[in-house]
Order: structure tokens, then C-alpha cells, then sequence
């Protein structure tokens, strides 16, 4: 490739100006390149003066007009210089035997405690007596004069200043002024030195020694603009982490989920284990799955859609209350609420039954969200920060409907009693021609049902409402109802109209489930490629008895997101799955060269 | 074969004889109880057990032959038939159940107490003695052993905290429960799931009972439990069927028990230090953080591999460059690996980073996270035995360096061979490799041992003085590794994500825990300057897919000239890496010194479970097709 020869900057703007590749410039672009020009010849000024003195040894005593301290203001513009730059600097300092990334750092305080412990100091207090030592990333940096800088340090989600005083620091005004001219916006530092306050009251520490632990060598986003695009935010996470501070409570709040999931089932008995997420076959949900091949055993594997089955194997092995929190994977595409691998809690409880996890589900997740949010009830905004929020209600009890008279009351019509026959199927698929419901083929009478009961049930559900009861032929690993023909024993939790949990009492009966298990083998063969596989190690154990047991499930990530406030399943995954970045890999590699 | 009924004779007496709690004996030794006939009896009744096929299975005719199947199948059992006809028996009942108007698969049953409360809460009953206090119990598990004997019947009920014996009585249970000594004679079995309630005594043999006044089946089991475990020659069914692994015994229950307490000290001791529990991805697009051949799948609708991570290093790194300064994952990973006594395909790490720690600093922790588990799961005690090795994790663990370990061994100083190449050019350092790895190789030849001496080849093609030290470590060192020993200062060219020393830079600042010379722990000061990072990640790259190249080719044109395929013993490097730009520009945002640490979650059970197999600590292996 020729290079394009060097483009020179007029002096001044006219209407005609026109830039390296003929394009009409604008008289803010002209003023920008200006301002980047002048900071870029002063930059290479000052580098050079600096690389002189450097050359000159031994180092003269200090002046009173030495050197300026650089800021913000003096940063480079120019993304690509900025790097080089600093990449230059720090291969310097690596030449001069220097190493530019410390192996330790010793740190006494973290900024919460620091935050907590001297917040309340008068302003202009200064503890001159203390010494503490704290570490953080440097987001903005002011000098005043030539002897004072001013910093803010963040770290922990916490912000203090550093306001770093020639006066007060081990090194004589040159080394001073060395050493912080080398430190950048978005640099790790270390800083010694005593707490207080400013004059104007900003808790401050007040440095003996600064050290430069970790270069910044990209530009960081600025404080001032932030960084909003959605895709370097998911793409560069600790990028949004570094520069969003809610983005970091939203991880915080997600840990805490977990944490109370495990902690009410823990003090109610239950064994944390751990099942395969890689399976001959799997089982446990409809969904499609992904696979993959294990080389040595010359093995086809798939990745785990649920762990029920697994689980429901160690009860019948004895372990009567039993759980895992773990990953799931979903061949599907992504969406709004969907993602690849997505995180899932399961328990079992033997010998309960769906009436007995209706009344947990309500302990559970009320306290969860009174714990997390101090109140049962929560401002949610389904549409995004910039819409209307609405308020959802967990105060218990909450609201249980059973599916298919439900459904009848909000249709207004009365459902065939046999829904196993082509008769039922038909009403059904009538019905969602008249209310222009879309189910696309294979319209299956549990395919249209679903697609019913989305339209006309769950759509109504804000605050969070059991639909239970549903029919057989939608739940193949649910137990039959005992008092509702052709029906099962669970329920679904929908809150803001999103299903959170399934449950329902376990089908332990081995023979119906082998045959329901067939019947979902002729959906496959028909094209339903959701259907379940059969799992014929399951229908053997199933044979050693299993007791009368309450299974449940919950899906994590969408519970986050309603404790979050995020209306996207990608603003609680840390690394959500993304298209593949064309781009990402060589453009770095490029960067480097 | 013939030897099998011995040698399970023996292993059960000796579990008898063990500090398993009374009530968790499992269905043979029950000889204490009022049940004198239920240990392992001389028929060996193929499939169904001794007391079950006596009592109830075969209720009509052919009761008298199915029960006693004397002589035939003493040496193999006929397996497949007689399960059929217990099978068929067992379904009949389920009807008969029914019938009677009980459902054989009920839905729920409300318990009073677990057996080991009960056990607990009226240790001091004396013998003969009713507890009429106690006012009315109700109990459920699995029914482990029965025996009828005229108007009485003992039946061995299980849940999962212990066992208890149910005493039934025909005129006290008919008249609270008509028809219900029938019930328990003729349509429960052993292996039934069943509830019962009554009242407490303990009998003249000193067996806490209780005396039941209504008893149901909840699931009526169709297959009856095996009638010998432990000495089933079929390891393998046991983990395929874990279920019946845990029903049958009480150490394997023990041994779940135990890990999902160490999992859960693990994570508390971290929470405790200020640590926040992430999830990173379990599909990524680079595999990275590990050297070892990752899975691959495929998404249908974004149109892109993925490969299944080996490691979550890189992605909590990142986590650390955005100010979560202290974080952990606990979770599965997996490498496209041989199965073995140590290695299951998918399995469980713990991995650790702490910003503004080094590698001094994990080791503290590592120390703290083992101690602390061990007390978990053995009652505060600190010394434990593995494999009838006594180890002592109370104990500061031993120190030393990699080339220390290896002088102490065979005399060889690699150390000084390393420090002296520091500032050589590329020309001495070649002729210093030479000379070093001829010496190396003479040392090994000292030994007479087949399995020192086989490393000789790796010794020739060692690539650098720091890949000769790891071979010769491993080669001499590694096993003698017994008690808790941190193996400090890997050199620079196997440890590609950690910071060189900070006094000597020929080797890292790393460290990896050895117990019963078994890495447990690896740990580093993290590498955080991106220029060097880059530099290391690609020549890793380079050499890793030179390799595969080379050894495509070779069997390419092996292939075409039709030689036999030679089976490739060292395949390690049969597949391609790339390096991981993203990890390196996030290092560039700046990444605080921090120390890392990783833990093999099953391998410190393992350890502090007594178990021989990392199969014995996975609920379910990955089996064989």
C-alpha cells in the first residue's frame, strides 16, 4: 500500500478547505486538528527537552522554574499517537533498567474504608500524623501551578482526591515533577501518604510517595462523555466497569442473588452438587443443544439444556434435598432475554409436592427482593431508562391462576375436555387463527396452547402470578394432577409477563414417563425439534423409586435483571455472547505492529 | 471371580466395623437389629435380595421356586431373568395397590423427623422401653431391609440423615389400619420409598423402633436393589448408576457430603476476605488461560465456533483491569482430554485474583483455603491420611524452588545454568542448552528406574534450560512430593502468564502446591505488562502451531503412501491456538499488580476424601459410549 503523502494543516479555515482525501473540512474538525497539531508539537517539544536533559548527566540540582506539570489538558488527541507514545515511554523505562510494572504494592486501606473512616473530617482537617496506603485508577488529573496536582483516585466503586503537594512529597521538586508527569489518566497508581481534607472539604490523601503501578496506554474514555456505546461496553466490559459505576453494582447485586438463593436453601437442608453440563443425551428440557465431539473417547457430547434429570437421580439415590446453581446452554438465538449459556438454580425436595414450592417461591423471592431492595415493591422500566417505569408488586400473597380455565375465562369460550385428540387441536389451532395468534408448523395442540396461553395469559402478568396446572402433553416430566384430568401438577412464575420459575410435583410413575417420553419422540419425528429425547438411563432409575418430590427451577439472570432495573439479559453478563468481531483481533494486532 | 463373595465379606465387615455412625449401616450389616437373617446370606438369590424374595416378591405361585434359586448361577448370575419376573412382580403389586385404593406413587408425606434427629433426640432410652412422650412420629425413606417372622415384621426404613427400625405388629397395625399387616407383608418391598407413622420404644436388642400404627407405600420401586455392591466387579456400574452407588453406600454419601462442604468453605472463606463471585463464559471464541485442546461446538444462528473454555484466567483478568480487585470463580471447565484415575473431561477449579497481591501473598491464602476445607470435612482435625500415606496439612507447608528441588535430586544446578544465559547471545545460550541437557541426561541414566529413564527423550528435545528443568523436576522430584510442599520459581518459558522474579528474571514469580506429588494449587504474581504478554503469547503460538503443522504433514504423507498410522502417544499438540488480542489490549488499559491462584476443586476432595479416582468425586463421570 503507498502512503498518502503527508497532509499539512493551513492556518487558517476558509469555506473551500478541503482535507486528505478531498472531502470539504469543517470548521470544527479544522479546529480540532489545530488544537491537535499544537498539543502534538508541544508533546515532541517537551520530550525532546526532556530527552536532552536526560542525555546531559548527572542531573542538575532542581530550579524554581523547572519544568511544568502536565495534566489532562496537555493529553495527546490522537488515539494512535497516545498509544505509540506511551508504549515508547514505557519501552524507555525498560531500557533503562526500570521496571514499569512493580511486582507489589502494598496496600493498607481500600477506598470504602478509607471513604468510611476519614468521610466525616472537617474540611481542611489534615491527619498529618497517619500514614495509610492506598491504590486505585487515576480518572482525572489537574495541576495548579508548578507545584500542586490534583487527582481522583477511584477504586471499589469508591473516589477520593489526591492532592499531591511538591511540599509534602520524599522527592525534591524535580523528581516531583518527573514523577508525575509520567502518571496518565487512567494509570494504576499507589500513593502514600496521610488523609484529610481540602479547603473546599474533598477528602483527600495527601501523598509522601506516588507510584505509577500500571500504565494506562490507551486513551480511557473520558469522564465527560462516558461510554455509552452498547457495543464497546459488552465487547470491553472492563472498560464500562472502569468508566460506569452502576455497571459495577449491577455485578454486585447479581453475586448477592446467588447468595441468598444459596443461602435460604442451605439453611433449609439442601446438598449443593454438581451434574454434567456435557451428556450423551440431553435431557431435562425442550430446547435444541449444542454440540460437540470428544476426540480420545471418539465421543459425540452435548452440552446440558437443564439438570433435572441428573438431579432427580440423586434423590432417588438418597440425597433428599439437593440443588446446583449453574450454567445452562440453549442452541437458540439472541435476543433480549436470551443468551447461549444463561445461569439456572435447580432444587428438589423429596417429598414435597407444587402446592408445597408455591409457598417457598413466595418466601423465597419476596425476601430476596425486600433484602436486596428494602421494600417488596420496586420500580422496574420494561422499556428501556428513557420509557415510563411501571411497579411490580412482590408483597405475598401473589396471584395463582390455573392455566386452562384461565385461559377459558379470558377467551371466553370452553376448551374440549380430551385435549389429546385431533379435535382439541383443531379448536385450538381456530382459535388462534381468530385472535391472529401466529404458531408456526408444527402446530402441535401444546405448541398452540403455549402460544395461547402467551397471548392471553401471561401478557397479564406484572406482579408476579403463578399460572399453574398445565396440561400433560405441555409437561412430560410433570406429575399428572390429582384432581384436574389430563393436567399436571406445576406451575410457572411470570413477573412483568416473563416466566422466572417452573415447577411442578415430579413424575416418579416410570411407566407413564417412558410413555410420554415416547409420545414427545413422535413430535421430534413430526418436526418438533424441541421435543424431548428419551433418556432411557433416567426411566431405569426411575424404576428404583423415586420418592414423592417438589422440583423447581429459576432462572437467575432474569431474576437479576429485575433487581437490576436492566431490561437487556446482556447488562448482566459480564461477557455476553456477541457476532463475531471481524474486526476486534486485527485491528489490535495492527496496533501494535 | 470365585473370589468375589470373600473379599466383599471382608470389605463389608470392616465398613461395619468403622466410625460410620450406627444408623447409617447399610442393609447387610443390619445383624444388630431384630432382622437376625438380613446379613449377606449363602443363597445368592441373583438378583433380588435374601429377605425380599422370602417375603414378598412372589406372593402366588411360583413363589417357592423364584425365592430359593439353590445351586444354579453360583458362580455368574443368570442377571437378565429373574429381574424380568421381579420386575413383572413388582408391576402387579403396583396394580394390586391400586386396587386397594392406595396410590402407589402418592404426592407428598408430611415427616415429623429425620431418622438421625430421632436417634439423637432419645440416644438414652434404655432397652424394652417405650418413649410415650414422644407422642406420635412420622418417618419416610427407603425401606433397606424386612423381614416377617409370624405377626411380626422389622423393616429397616432409610432417609437421608440415618436409618431406623419400623416394628410392626399384626393386631396393633390391623386394627389402626385394616388390612395394613397385609400390606406390609404382601406389597412392600425392600427398595420401596415408604412414609410411617407411630409411636417410639426401643426393643430388648437395644434397637431404637418405631412402632407403627399406619404405614403406605409412596413409590412402589420396580427394580430390586442390588444385593451386593461392593464387591460388584463392575466398577464402572457404579458410576453409571451413582444412584444405587448412594443408596448402597454410606461412604459415597459421605463423600458428596464432604465436597459440597468444601465447596461451600471455599467460597465462604473468599467471600469472608472481601472476594466477589463472577460467571464468566463457558463459550468463548479463543480458548486460552491453559495449554490444553479445548472442546469446539458450533452456534446455529450467530454462525460461529465456539470453543469451551479450559481455564477462566483471562476473562476474571479482565474483570481485575476494570476495578473488581478482588474476585473468584468456581466453576466447570473443560479439556478435550484422555479419561483417567485424574482426569475427567469436564471438571471444577476454583481460580482466584487479588490486585495489589503477589504470589507471597497466595500463598498464605492457598494454605488458609486448604487448612480451612480439611478442618471442614474432618471435624477440625488437620491430619489426614491418603491412600494409607499420613499427611499433615496443620503444619506451615514446605517451601522450595524448582531448580533447588532438582540439585537436591541429582546435583545438577540448572539455577546457575539459567542465571549465566541471562546475558549470553543466542549462540551461548545454544551451546549451554547442549552441555546442560547432556549432563541431565547422564544424571537420569543413573537411575535404574523405567520410569525416570523414559523422560531421557523429553530431556533431548528439550527446547530451552527452562523446559529441561521441568522435565527434570518432574522426572525426579514430583513424586517424592508427599507432604504439602509449594514448588516456588518456574522458569520463564513454561509460565507464560506469570511476572518474571523481580530478583531473578530467568525464572517467574509462581508457585504450584504439591500433597501426595500431585500439583493441587498453581499461583503467580499475574504478568501485567501487555508488551511482554504479547511477546510470550505469540512465540507459544508460533511453537504450539509449528508443531501441528509438522505433525499434519507427517501424517498426511503418511496417509498418502499408505504406511500405517503410528499411534501418537504425545498428541498434545494436535489442534490450533491462537493468541487472545482482546486479553492483551485489556491489559493495556493498565491491570494493578495482582496474585492469582487456581485449585483443583476435585483433586482437593480427592485428597481430603480418601478417594483413589476422580470418579469417586464426580456424581457422574463421563463414561465410555
Amino acid at each position: 500500500m503507498t502512503q498518502p503523502e503527508t497532509y499539512v494543516l493551513p492556518e487558517q479555515w476558509s469555506e473551500e478547505l478541503k482535507d486528505e482525501n478531498g472531502e470539504p473540512m469543517s470548521k470544527s474538525e479544522f479546529k480540532r486538528r489545530q488544537k491537535a497539531n499544537r498539543v502534538a508539537a508541544e508533546k515532541a517539544e517537551k520530550e525532546a527537552a526532556k530527552a536532552a536533559k536526560a542525555a546531559a548527566a548527572p542531573p542538575k540540582p532542581a530550579k524554581e522554574d523547572g519544568p511544568a506539570l502536565e495534566d489532562d489538558s496537555n493529553e495527546i488527541t490522537d488515539p494512535t499517537a497516545y498509544f505509540e507514545n506511551r508504549v515508547k515511554w514505557i519501552n524507555a523505562k525498560k531500557a533503562k533498567g526500570v521496571n514499569p510494572y512493580p511486582h507489589k504494592f502494598h496496600v493498607t486501606m481500600q477506598l470504602p474504608e478509607f471513604v468510611e473512616k476519614y468521610g466525616s473530617l472537617e474540611a481542611g482537617q489534615q491527619l498529618t500524623d497517619v500514614t495509610v496506603s492506598v491504590a486505585g485508577r487515576i480518572h482525572s488529573k489537574r495541576a495548579s501551578g508548578a507545584k500542586l496536582l490534583f487527582y481522583d483516585l477511584k477504586a471499589d466503586g469508591k473516589k477520593i482526591q489526591v492532592m499531591a503537594d511538591a511540599r509534602n512529597s520524599d522527592l525534591d521538586l524535580e523528581g516531583f515533577t518527573v514523577a508525575h508527569n509520567e502518571a496518565k489518566r487512567g494509570d494504576i497508581v499507589g500513593v502514600v501518604g496521610f488523609p484529610g481534607k481540602s479547603k473546599k472539604g474533598e477528602l483527600s490523601i495527601f501523598p509522601k510517595k506516588f507510584e505509577l503501578l500500571s500504565p494506562c496506554l490507551h486513551m480511557p474514555p473520558t469522564a465527560h462523555f462516558g461510554l455509552k456505546d452498547q457495543e464497546t461496553r459488552y465487547r470491553q466490559r472492563y472498560l464500562d466497569l472502569i468508566t460506569n459505576n452502576d455497571v459495577r453494582t449491577i455485578f454486585q447485586t447479581r453475586a448477592r442473588v446467588i447468595q441468598f438463593v444459596r443461602r435460604f436453601l442451605d439453611n433449609r437442608g439442601f446438598l449443593e452438587v454438581e451434574t454434567p453440563m456435557m451428556n450423551m443425551i440431553p435431557g431435562g428440557a425442550a430446547a435444541r443443544p449444542f454440540m460437540t465431539h470428544h476426540n480420545d473417547l471418539d465421543m459425540k457430547l452435548y452440552m446440558r439444556i437443564a439438570p433435572e434429570l441428573y438431579l432427580k437421580q440423586l434423590v432417588i439415590g438418597g440425597l433428599e434435598r439437593v440443588y446446583e446453581i449453574g450454567r445452562q446452554f440453549r442452541n437458540e438465538g439472541i435476543d433480549m432475554t436470551h443468551n447461549p449459556e444463561f445461569t439456572t438454580c435447580e432444587f428438589y425436595q423429596a417429598y414435597a409436592d407444587y402446592k408445597d414450592l408455591l409457598d417457598m417461591t413466595e418466601q423465597m423471592l419476596s425476601q430476596m427482593v425486600y433484602d436486596i431492595k428494602g421494600s417488596y415493591k420496586i420500580q422496574y422500566h420494561p422499556d428501556g431508562p428513557e420509557k415510563a417505569p411501571i411497579e411490580i408488586d412482590f408483597t405475598p400473597p401473589w396471584r395463582r391462576i390455573s392455566m386452562v380455565s384461565g385461559l377459558e375465562e379470558a377467551l371466553k369460550t370452553k376448551l374440549p375436555a380430551d385435549l389429546e385428540s385431533e379435535e382439541t387441536r383443531l379448536f385450538l389451532a381456530d382459535l388462534c387463527a381468530k385472535h391472529n395468534v401466529n404458531c408456526p408448523a408444527p402446530q402441535t395442540t401444546a405448541r398452540l396452547l403455549d402460544k395461547l396461553v402467551g397471548e392471553f395469559l401471561e401478557s397479564q402478568c406484572i406482579n408476579p402470578t403463578f399460572i399453574c396446572d398445565h396440561p400433560q402433553l405441555m409437561s412430560p416430566l410433570a406429575k399428572w394432577h390429582r384432581e384436574l384430568p389430563g393436567m399436571t401438577e406445576r406451575f410457572e412464575l411470570f413477573i412483568n409477563t416473563r416466566e422466572h420459575c417452573n415447577a411442578y410435583t415430579e413424575l416418579n410413575d416410570p411407566l407413564k414417563q417412558r410413555d410420554l417420553f415416547q409420545d414427545q419422540a413422535k413430535a421430534k419425528s413430526a418436526g418438533d425439534d424441541e421435543a424431548m429425547f428419551i433418556d432411557e438411563t433416567f426411566c431405569t432409575a426411575l424404576e428404583y423409586g423415586l420418592p414423592p418430590t417438589g422440583g423447581w427451577g429459576l432462572g437467575v439472570d432474569r431474576m437479576t435483571m429485575l433487581l437490576t432495573d436492566t431490561n437487556n439479559i446482556k447488562e448482566v453478563l459480564l461477557f455476553p455472547a456477541m457476532k463475531p468481531d471481524e474486526t476486534g483481533g486485527k485491528k489490535d494486532a495492527a496496533e501494535s505492529s | 471371580m470365585l473370589l468375589r463373595p470373600e473379599r466383599m465379606l471382608g470389605r463389608r465387615c470392616g465398613l461395619a466395623a468403622s466410625r460410620r455412625a450406627p444408623g447409617w449401616v447399610i442393609r447387610a450389616q443390619s445383624s444388630a437389629t431384630d432382622t437376625p437373617a438380613a446379613a449377606p446370606a449363602p443363597t445368592p438369590a441373583p438378583a433380588e435380595t435374601p429377605a425380599a424374595a422370602a417375603n414378598g416378591d412372589k406372593p402366588a405361585k411360583p413363589a417357592k421356586k423364584e425365592g430359593k434359586p439353590k445351586g444354579e448361577g453360583k458362580g455368574k448370575p443368570d442377571k437378565s431373568k429373574p429381574v424380568e419376573d421381579v420386575r413383572g412382580v413388582r408391576l402387579r403389586k403396583v396394580e394390586d395397590l391400586r386396587t386397594q385404593g392406595q396410590d402407589p406413587y402418592a404426592y407428598r408425606f408430611d415427616r415429623t423427623h429425620l431418622t438421625a434427629k430421632l436417634q439423637e433426640q432419645h440416644a438414652a432410652l434404655a432397652p424394652g422401653a417405650e418413649e410415650p412422650s414422644a407422642g406420635e412420629v412420622a418417618v419416610a425413606g427407603r425401606i433397606v431391609a424386612k423381614r416377617v417372622m409370624g405377626k411380626l415384621a422389622f423393616l429397616s426404613l432409610r432417609d437421608d440423615s440415618g436409618q431406623i427400625q419400623l416394628y410392626v405388629e399384626r393386631t396393633a397395625l390391623d386394627e389402626a389400619q385394616a388390612g395394613g399387616f397385609d400390606l406390609v407383608k404382601n406389597l412392600v418391598d425392600v427398595g420401596d420409598i415408604a412414609g410411617a407413622r407411630g409411636s417410639l420404644k426401643r426393643t430388648e436388642k437395644g434397637e431404637l423402633s418405631v412402632v407403627v400404627n399406619r404405614i403406605e407405600v409412596l413409590t412402589k420401586s420396580l427394580q430390586p436393589l442390588p444385593d451386593k455392591w461392593h464387591g460388584l466387579s463392575d466398577v464402572e456400574k457404579r458410576y453409571r448408576q451413582r444412584y444405587l452407588d448412594l443408596i448402597m453406600a454410606a461412604e459415597v454419601r459421605d463423600t458428596f457430603r464432604s465436597r459440597s462442604r468444601i465447596v461451600s468453605t471455599i467460597r465462604r472463606q473468599l467471600e469472608d476476605r472481601g472476594f466477589l463471585e463472577v460467571d464468566t463464559p463457558v463459550l468463548e471464541a479463543v480458548a486460552g488461560g491453559a495449554d490444553a485442546r479445548p472442546f469446539r461446538t458450533f452456534h446455529n444462528s450467530l454462525g460461529r465456533d465456539f470453543t469451551l473454555r479450559i481455564a477462566t484466567e483471562l476473562h476474571l483478568k479482565r474483570l481485575v483491569v476494570g476495578g473488581f480487585e478482588r474476585v473468584f470463580e468456581l466453576g466447570r471447565i473443560f479439556r478435550n482430554e484422555g479419561v483417567s484415575t485424574r482426569h475427567n473431561p469436564e471438571f471444577t477449579s476454583v481460580e482466584v485474583y487479588q490486585a495489589y497481591a503477589d504470589y507471597t501473598d497466595m500463598m498464605a491464602l492457598t494454605e488458609d483455603l486448604v487448612r480451612e476445607c480439611c478442618k471442614a470435612v474432618h471435624g477440625g482435625g488437620t491430619q489426614i491420611t491418603y491412600q494409607g500415606v499420613d499427611l499433615d496439612l496443620g503444619q506451615p507447608f514446605k517451601r522450595a524452588t524448582m531448580a533447588d528441588l532438582v540439585k537436591e535430586a541429582c546435583g545438577l544446578d540448572l539455577e546457575a545454568q539459567m542465571a549465566a544465559a541471562h546475558g549470553e547471545d543466542a549462540e551461548a545460550r545454544a551451546q549451554r542448552l547442549v552441555t546442560a541437557r547432556a549432563e541431565a541426561e547422564a544424571a537420569l541414566m543413573a537411575y535404574p528406574e523405567k520410569e525416570v529413564r523414559k523422560n531421557i527423550a523429553k530431556v533431548r528435545v528439550a527446547p530451552s534450560l527452562g523446559h529441561l528443568l521441568n522435565v527434570m523436576f518432574e522426572a525426579l522430584a514430583e513424586a517424592g512430593l508427599q507432604q504439602p510442599t509449594f514448588v516456588l520459581e518456574h522458569p520463564v518459558e513454561i509460565s507464560p502468564l506469570a511476572k518474571p522474579h523481580r530478583a531473578r528474571p530467568w525464572v517467574t514469580e509462581r508457585f504450584e502446591l504439591f500433597i501426595y506429588g500431585r500439583e493441587h494449587a498453581n499461583a503467580f504474581s499475574e504478568l501485567t505488562d501487555p508488551v511482554e504478554q504479547r511477546a510470550r503469547f505469540e512465540e507459544q503460538v508460533a511453537r504450539h502451531n509449528a508443531a501441528f503443522q509438522k505433525r499434519k504433514q507427517e501424517r498426511e504423507e503418511a496417509a498418502a503412501a499408505g504406511t500405517p498410522q503410528a499411534q501418537n502417544e504425545d498428541d498434545e499438540d494436535a489442534y490450533e491456538v491462537a493468541v487472545d488480542y482482546d486479553f492483551i489490549t485489556a491489559l493495556e488499559y493498565g491491570m494493578p499488580p495482582s496474585g492469582g491462584l487456581g485449585i483443583g476443586v476435585d483433586r482437593l476432595v480427592m485428597l481430603l476424601t480418601d478417594a483413589a479416582s476422580i470418579r469417586d468425586v464426580i456424581a457422574f463421570p463421563l463414561m465410555k459410549g
